[in-house]
């Protein structure tokens, strides 16, 4: 028995005022990555059983005098929307498609993905909002013994969460609820941990829902770096979504020009006299910076922006950037915020490029620092020495400069070798990239497409096998040659 | 179809060819109640298997000599199937865990429990304890040998322990301080032409000095190799002839070819085709410190005496921190980087002298 274990229900506690839902505080603290919902449109919402009412009946006292300020923000109309209009009415084409087919084929399946902070989320409950939609939204229970009445320890039993997804998917797809509309949206933006791991599964569950499922599916997920995190890269091959012929919407970072029109948006939103007396607007520098800052994530400058306004908080620290590439058209400074920035995400094949074509400023210092760079891939510097190690040869006109670079090469292995120590590895890659930075004094400026580092495979040849009791070294180095020669001939 | 290095394998400690006394101190042994551990270390082709397989038959009779191959099937931590080839009997298991490659320690921890944690059946007529023999101990990482540490240690009762070590300055003290070490050193000029010429005498062929001679010299002290080298040499051409070709190995003539390759042009773009060829060794399977050294050698005979000291303190410099890192093809890169540069300054500095 869990706190989330009815997800799918309807709240009764839907129409009732905010004062009194205790709902609301339970998305609130298990929802914080997704936008969450707004209480007052009659959607789906999540409620804890009996027990938790109880307990979280106090806490929401408290916080009712601070609502979730992130909800403030969020857009009601499609034309709030930060997204892109293309995008959103590629969205908004699919919920339509769904409507049409509906009839015929009522479990349509979509794929939103896009990197964090996008409006993902948003725009999906935008839509269905507008087009009455069910939000119906699964969200992972969390494992918690509960104690019942009488004090007493009981059945720490769970269930599968496997099983809890798939009844839900199935029941909430099929079944409305006793309040709610005709037209249900399921969401799944959550995913159960197991089907991470284990993509059959979820090929199954894919396999049944286009079977028997009466609503359309949505899946939200968010863009990562690493391809063993990606989501949509490990569940959603191009071979499932052929097979299920699951819609794939890709939302881009938000453009800086929608982004302007969003916080201008937050501006006026803050000067509503409800609003007035906790933030003001803070200076168009602030703001400029703050959507440099935020890099096309709408929840980030939301999050910066509350912090810059609030009344009572000093103004953000505020760090001119560099501007070398800007010739004389726009003379405005451009600044970025000092403190709460997001990383500049940097590919590795661009970070690449930076290693081996060093561009220096007239002092003779580096445009990027090899430092920058590093940290970047602090998370993969294996990785990414392997990838320097592959593609540095190409870069380099002398074998003099070669030396150097091949040199500490070796010693950043030696030194990344030591896989006890973490910080170690941050040096090794540190190492690594400074070095080649600075060895290579003529680089090569030519198209040098990137190669992927070569792994070392031991060849277990066919023959190797058959030699039982031998080990692979010694049929390379003794057997090897000699053997073919015996056995070539014998065998004629 | 057996190999002659099979097939004329001495199988008794008494009928050993050479070694004769240590034959006799490892019989010895046998006789005793108390058999330690042993560490067998020696050069490659020296004798250390035959060794290890008289001595057990030594221990426990004609039965050793049943072997089976079976692949065993470890499961990592990380729920990584690892398979591992073993050749055992009843009283015995041999394996060799480097063949695991990272996952060695899983295989050496695994493998003696499996054994040790089970009694001879018969302990009346036999020895009390089995035997585990674990070749290319010093290839294991150090992980792996702390481990093996341990379950020496513990499962004493039950089994004992053979290794098979090349160098011991590769495995930890530790282990070396729990067995009984036993120096195999490589046969002479004149034990190897011995056994060369027993074993034409055993299959009735003619062996001439002249070129057994040379089998000797280009064996270099490797009693298989030389082996080996002679059955190859009767599948090409019988009778022998004492001018007749040798066959080399395939690795060592790609690596004289690699290595005039880097004295014949000393440029990035051929370090590169360098480095391939390096990969194409290490995918064979060919040792990294066996590149290192078969590549070094042939650099030194090729180039001036000045140069050769400087050679050789970068091939010391890197085959070092090779032993210490992970990516071998790293060290040896940056050794050929260094060489080429040397080698290129030297020439061009001649070639100005020549010009006066």
């Amino acid at each position: 028995m869990t706190t989330r274990k009815r997800a799918w229900n309807n709240s009764a506690f839907a129409n009732c005022t905010k004062s009194d839902s205790c709902a609301e505080t339970v998305v609130v603290d298990n929802d914080a990555e997704t936008v969450p919902s707004n209480d007052l449109t009659g959607e789906a919402k999540i409620i804890g059983n009996n027990e938790k009412q109880q307990t979280t009946k106090t806490v929401s006292k408290s916080l009712k005098n601070t609502p979730n300020w992130i909800d403030i923000f969020e857009p009601s109309m499609s034309d709030d929307v930060a997204v892109h209009p293309k995008k959103l009415a590629e969205l908004q084409n699919w919920l339509l498609h769904c409507e049409a087919v509906h009839k015929q084929h009522p479990a349509q399946i979509c794929l939103l993905t896009g990197p964090s902070g996008a409006g993902k989320t948003a725009a999906a409950r935008v839509l269905t909002r507008s087009m009455k939609y069910e939000w119906q939204e699964w969200i992972n229970p969390v494992d918690r013994d509960f104690i019942n009445t009488l004090g007493d320890q009981t059945s720490s039993y769970n269930g599968s969460q496997l099983d809890l997804f798939k009844s839900f998917l199935f029941r909430s797809s099929r079944y409305k609820s006793l309040f709610g509309r005709e037209k249900r949206l399921v969401i799944v933006e959550d995913f159960p941990n197991i089907i991470l791991s284990n993509t059959d599964t979820f090929e199954n569950i894919l396999e049944e829902y286009s079977k028997y499922g009466k609503s359309p599916l949505l899946f939200i997920v968010t863009d990562s770096k690493t391809r063993s995190l990606n989501v949509s890269y490990n569940l959603f091959t191009e071979q499932v979504k052929n097979k299920y012929h699951i819609n794939h919407i890709s939302f881009n970072p938000i453009a800086v020009t929608l982004m302007q029109k969003a916080m201008k948006r937050f501006c006026t939103l803050m000067k509503t006299p409800q609003l007035a007396d906790t933030y003001c607007v803070p200076s168009q520098t602030i703001i400029d910076s703050i959507i440099i800052a935020a890099q096309g994530d709408v929840r980030n400058a939301i999050i910066n922006l509350h912090f810059a306004s609030i009344k009572g908080a000093g103004t953000l620290p505020i760090e001119r950037l560099e501007s070398g590439e800007v010739k004389g058209k726009s003379k405005k400074k451009m600044s970025t915020l000092k403190t709460i920035r997001r990383d500049e995400s940097v590919t590795m094949m661009h970070a690449l490029g930076r290693v081996f074509n060093p561009k220096h400023l007239p002092n003779g210092s580096f445009i990027h620092k090899p430092e920058d760079i590093t940290d970047s891939f602090t998370s993969e510097p294996k990785r990414f020495i392997n990838l320097i190690h592959a593609n540095y040869l190409p870069h380099f006109k002398d074998i003099e400069h070669i030396v150097e670079a091949g040199d500490a090469l070796s010693i950043a292995d030696n030194i990344i070798s030591e896989y006890r120590e973490d910080a170690l590895a941050v040096t090794a890659l540190n190492l690594a990239v400074r070095s080649i930075m600075v060895a290579n004094q003529t680089p090569v400026s030519a198209w040098l497409p990137i190669r992927a580092p070569t792994r070392n495979q031991q060849g277990f040849g066919p023959k190797s096998q058959q030699m039982t009791g031998i080990s692979t070294n010694l049929y390379a180095t003794d057997y090897g040659s000699y053997v073919h020669i015996i056995q070539g001939v014998k065998k004629i | 179809m057996a190999l002659w290095v099979d097939k004329h394998r001495p199988r008794e400690l008494s009928k050993l060819d050479y070694h004769k006394e240590q034959a006799e101190n490892l019989r010895n042994l046998c006789q005793q109640g108390d058999f330690p551990h042993l560490m067998f270390y020696g050069p490659s082709g020296a004798g250390k298997k035959t060794r290890i397989m008289c001595l057990l038959r030594e221990l426990y009779g004609a039965g050793v000599e049943r072997l089976r191959n079976e692949t065993m099937t470890f499961t990592t931590p990380s729920n990584r199937k690892v398979e591992v080839m073993t050749v055992g009997s009843n009283y015995h298991l041999e394996v060799n865990p480097s063949d695991a490659g990272i996952y060695d320690r899983v295989v050496v921890i695994d493998l003696i429990k499996q054994v040790a944690q089970t009694h001879q059946i018969d302990a009346a007529g036999q020895r009390e304890f089995k035997v585990i023999v674990l070749s290319e101990v010093d290839e294991l990482t150090k992980d792996a040998q702390h481990a093996l540490r341990r379950t020496m240690e513990k499962y004493v009762a039950t089994c004992r322990i053979i290794l098979s070590v090349n160098s011991t300055s590769r495995v930890i003290p530790a282990i070396r301080s729990r067995c009984l070490g036993i120096r195999v050193a490589a046969p002479n000029e004149e034990e190897i032409t011995t056994v060369l010429q027993l074993t034409c005498k055993r299959e009735g062929l003619t062996l001439p000095a002249e070129f057994s001679k040379r089998i000797v010299e280009k064996s270099e002290h490797n009693l298989r190799r030389a082996l080996l080298m002679l059955e190859a040499c009767k599948v090409q051409q019988y009778p022998f002839t004492g001018q007749q070709d040798i066959v080399e190995l395939d690795w060592q003539v790609f690596l004289r070819e690699t290595a005039n390759q880097i004295v014949t042009e000393q440029t990035p773009a051929k370090l590169e085709k360098i480095r391939d060829r390096l990969y194409e060794l290490l995918a064979q399977g060919v040792p990294p410190d066996m590149i290192f050294r078969g590549l070094v050698e042939e650099l030194v005979r090729n180039c001036d005496m000045s140069l050769k000291a400087k050679t050789l303190e970068y091939a010391t410099l890197y085959e070092h921190r090779m032993q210490n890192g992970a990516k071998h093809i790293f060290h040896l890169e940056a050794f050929v980087a260094q060489f080429m540069n040397i080698y290129k300054k030297f020439m061009s500095e001649s070639m100005m002298m020549d010009d006066f």
